[in-house]
């Protein structure tokens, strides 16, 4: 199989994925009790207001009519309009979108700087004091529940010690990155930075043990293949080999994960950006959820089911393309 | 050589300084940087759990919406904590005893964007409240159900037609006049949905610098005001959905007041350096309702039994932290119309049981529904009221909780619809006058009647026709006398509005739970 028809078969079963996406959270919306006229007006309000606002919203007419509407404006960028706001839905979900970016790439930045080199610490000082210390802090990093990190940051570094805000963005990163560019004013960006250093742990630090691991089992699985015993004993430098050779095998699941776990952090920030106020499309989400505010709610699911999906395409890809053995299999 | 040693690092003291240097660099960053600090005193940070759902004045009803745009979209009349209306946009008014009022407005009131507020500016504003082919399905509407239309007489009268008796009518144009500009209004997208400081336009003392939904806005002084502003230079109101993040807030520093702190985060912020907790009762009740059309609840004597069964006191005290009041009768206090010498419903299973026999439905097995979330510990406050009435030998209750429409749907059903006649539910009666909150729950076809009484229910029409104030309150003290025989609600408590606050400002809660910015000092 050529990689053009690689991809198209994975662009294909990427469609599957988000149609299903959408046709379950169609299905769960109706489904759900509630009339949803009850969420746009006050409940007092006479019968006749709440007929009327039914059928302009189109809820009078049978379900697959609903469904298909519903489908008809998807196509073309259409996800209605917020109950709560009366906002275009596809604007609500976008402009929360750099905010959700910024902490996902904040944490990935993290999770990279600080777990390759503990993992390849590790993983050529194995069950040396550097190897046990920090195998402890994987299994710590994954076993903690990050609502329960963050919380605790937030009381230990912003409310007694100070040193930290307890959340929200009070600047956004292009805004503050455009100001240092046109000004070289570095203020915004240093704000940013502060606001963004706990939630950014918090989102990372699961991300940072999982990469630990990865890193010291593959450099290990590495040692123990031949050509490392034939590099070594060409005489090359050791450091040479831990880095021109064993890292750089070992990376390659390491950016498979890298990809996949992105993915994840654009829709598992959703407990980090509650607890730090960090507006984004969790946080969105929470609040359409709260409201029983289903366009809200649909618009978010999907586009954060698009985005993964997006996501594990250009992973698949990257991935064929390192090693085109993947397309045949 | 030594010497040499001395002044060359290798790569790994190179390293290692570096890295001390960075760890150096970020506690500075962290130490010198703002923090989100409150350090100016002319600036005030309120963080509310529940925002503004978009900027229109006209759009929706709640409390928090109106606190964050009252500054803005100055409300027409001063309303007092004890429901006198004063004078502000309006400065004279008159029932003309025809079925108008006529509203004299200010001529020095100017918007935002430099507009004269005109009287058609204030006729249209009610107009758009109550005609939807405006553009607006405002939530406002059921508050103004007794006002007809509006129109300008001249450029600073407003002619308001009621269909009720002159106070009643007061009472809903006097609380939700926020006056709005027509041309600029009609350039919008109706209801205003803008994301950014261009989506306002009010006549307040604030107008709008910076606006992000459901995060932020942030206010400084308008010049052109024609009264006197409140003292500060800068106002931001921050939206937090999480109690433990707005108290956590108010003890960084990062926030002066914040709102609807729960019982279990009181204790923190009591406890903290330079911030108190200060609370008043609320005009939201909190109630069981038993819709009268459904056995066993077709039975006043069980009705009033399973209020007897609920110890009310007992559950403020101990699910509510104490932050209630037990109702009385289905109005809270400082209410017009409310009755000061009914006592609420005391605890006493054997008169309970007693009644539970004469209803004639000994044995009766009931579910009581409630949500989760929606009301001050709600499911809590249900599962140990569902406990009381078990206690009774002669009656069956369980408790299922459920998602708050569910609870929505049942309390638009009808009287007698059997689906769900036995539930958890709270009103906030927001005007100030009993007819909100008698009206929809107890007048034939009603959109949330619950009980079906005909001589009630004429008697509440009635006082909405009597034009004598005092006449109309003893009308309507009676009525919720009638009302507290009747039983048609377990009645619970009147919530306690809970706030943070920085211990030096001077502020104190109030019922309607309004945060008007020119009370704070």
């Amino acid at each position: 199989m050529s990689f053009g028809k690689f991809l198209l078969k994975r662009s294909l079963q990427g469609l599957v994925v988000i149609w299903g996406v959408v046709t379950v959270l169609f299905g769960l919306r109706a489904i759900t009790p509630g009339d949803p006229v009850n969420l746009i007006v006050d409940p007092a309000v006479d019968q006749a207001t709440r007929d009327r606002i039914r059928e302009e919203l189109g809820l009078d007419q049978p379900i697959y009519v609903q469904y298909v509407d519903y489908l008809q404006d998807l196509l073309v960028g259409d996800l209605g309009y917020s109950y709560q706001s009366s906002r275009p839905v596809t604007t609500m979900v976008l402009e929360r979108v750099p905010a959700t970016l910024e902490l996902a790439v904040a944490a990935t930045v993290i999770a990279l700087v600080i777990a390759i080199p503990l993992g390849v610490i590790s993983g050529t000082r194995r069950n040396e004091p550097a190897d046990y210390g920090a195998t402890s802090f994987s299994l710590v990093g994954i076993s903690t529940p990050n609502f329960w990190l963050g919380i605790m940051l937030i009381l230990l570094l912003a409310v007694q010690i100070d040193i930290f805000p307890t959340g929200r963005r009070p600047v956004a990163f292009h805004d503050a990155l455009w100001t240092f560019l046109t000004t070289f004013y570095v203020g915004d960006l240093l704000t940013w930075l502060h606001h963004i250093i706990l939630p950014a742990v918090t989102l990372g630090t699961y991300f940072t043990a999982l990469i630990t691991r990865l890193t010291r089992s593959g450099m290990l699985d590495e040692y123990g293949k031949p050509y490392v015993t034939a590099t070594e004993a060409k005489g090359i430098p050791g450091v040479l080999i831990r880095y021109k050779h064993v890292l750089r095998n070992t990376m390659i699941p390491i950016i498979t994960v890298l990809g996949l776990q992105f993915g994840t952090l654009l829709g598992g920030a959703v407990v980090t950006e509650t607890v730090f106020s960090w507006p984004g499309l969790g946080l969105r989400l929470i609040d359409g959820i709260n409201n029983l505010d289903w366009p809200l709610i649909q618009g978010i699911i999907i586009f954060i089911g698009i985005s993964y999906v997006v996501i594990n395409i250009a992973v698949d890809a990257i991935y064929a393309k390192l090693n085109p053995r993947v397309i045949d299999e | 050589m030594q010497g040499a040693d001395r002044t060359t690092a290798d790569r790994r003291t190179v390293l290692k300084l570096s890295g001390v240097a960075g760890a150096a660099s970020l506690t500075g960053i962290a130490g010198c940087l703002d923090d989100g600090a409150v350090d100016d005193a002319d600036e005030l940070v309120i963080t509310q759990g529940e925002f503004i759902e978009n900027p229109d004045p006209n759009d929706h009803i709640t409390g928090p919406y109106f606190n964050v745009l009252d500054p803005v979209y100055e409300p027409l009349f001063d309303v007092t904590p004890e429901f006198e209306f004063q004078p502000r946009v309006v400065d004279d008014w008159e029932d003309m005893g025809d079925g108008t009022a006529e509203l004299t407005i200010r001529d020095d009131v100017v918007f935002h964007n430099g507009d004269d507020l005109t009287a058609e500016d204030v006729a249209y504003t009610f107009n758009r409240m109550i005609d939807p082919e405006l553009g607006v399905e405002s939530d406002q509407a059921a508050g103004l159900g007794a006002i007809d239309g509006a129109e300008a007489l001249d450029e600073t009268t407003v002619s308001l037609e009621h269909n009720v008796a002159p106070s009643l009518a007061e009472y809903e144009y006097a609380n939700y006049g926020r006056a709005v500009n027509q041309e600029w209004i009609e350039g919008q997208d109706q209801p205003i949905a803008g994301s950014d400081a261009d989506a306002f336009n009010g006549t307040g003392p604030f107008e709008v610098v910076e606006y992000e939904p459901d995060v932020q806005l942030v206010l400084e002084p308008f010049d052109d005001y024609w009264g006197e502003v409140p003292d500060f230079d800068r106002v931001t109101f921050n939206a937090d959905g999480e109690s433990s993040g707005r108290a956590n807030a108010l003890q960084a520093g990062e926030s002066d007041i914040v709102d609807n702190v729960i019982p279990e985060d009181v204790s923190t912020v009591d406890e903290a350096d330079g911030v108190e907790i200060r609370n008043e009762t609320s005009l939201r009740n909190v109630f069981l309702v038993m819709k009268s059309g459904v056995e066993p609840f077709d039975s006043q004597e069980f009705r009033q039994a399973m209020n007897y069964a609920v110890d009310n006191e007992g559950i403020i005290d101990s699910v509510l932290g104490g932050f209630a009041d037990p109702m009385t009768q289905p109005i809270p206090e400082g209410v017009f119309g409310f009755n000061p010498d009914l006592d609420p419903y005391s605890q006493d299973i054997e008169r309970a049981e007693e009644l539970v026999e004469e209803s004639g439905y000994a044995g009766a097995e009931i579910t009581l529904h409630a949500p989760e979330g929606r009301y001050l510990n709600d499911a809590d406050v249900a599962q140990t009221a569902a406990d009381h009435i078990d206690q009774l030998e002669n009656v069956d209750c369980d408790i299922d909780i459920v998602p708050f429409p569910d609870i929505s749907d049942a309390n638009s059903a009808g009287y007698d619809d059997e689906n769900m006649p036995f539930f958890l539910i709270g009103w906030g009666v927001i005007t100030g006058d009993s007819d909100y909150g008698l009206a929809p729950f107890f007048t034939e076809e009603a959109a949330l009647e619950t009980l079906r009484n005909e001589d009630i229910s004429e008697a509440i029409l009635e006082s909405q026709e009597v034009e004598d104030e005092d006449e109309r309150e003893q009308l309507l003290q009676d009525i919720n006398e009638e009302l507290r025989e009747e039983a048609p609600w377990v009645f619970l408590h009147s919530q306690d509005s809970v706030y943070g606050v920085r211990d030096d400002l001077e502020w104190e809660p109030r019922t309607d739970e309004s945060i008007y910015l020119w009370d704070i000092n």
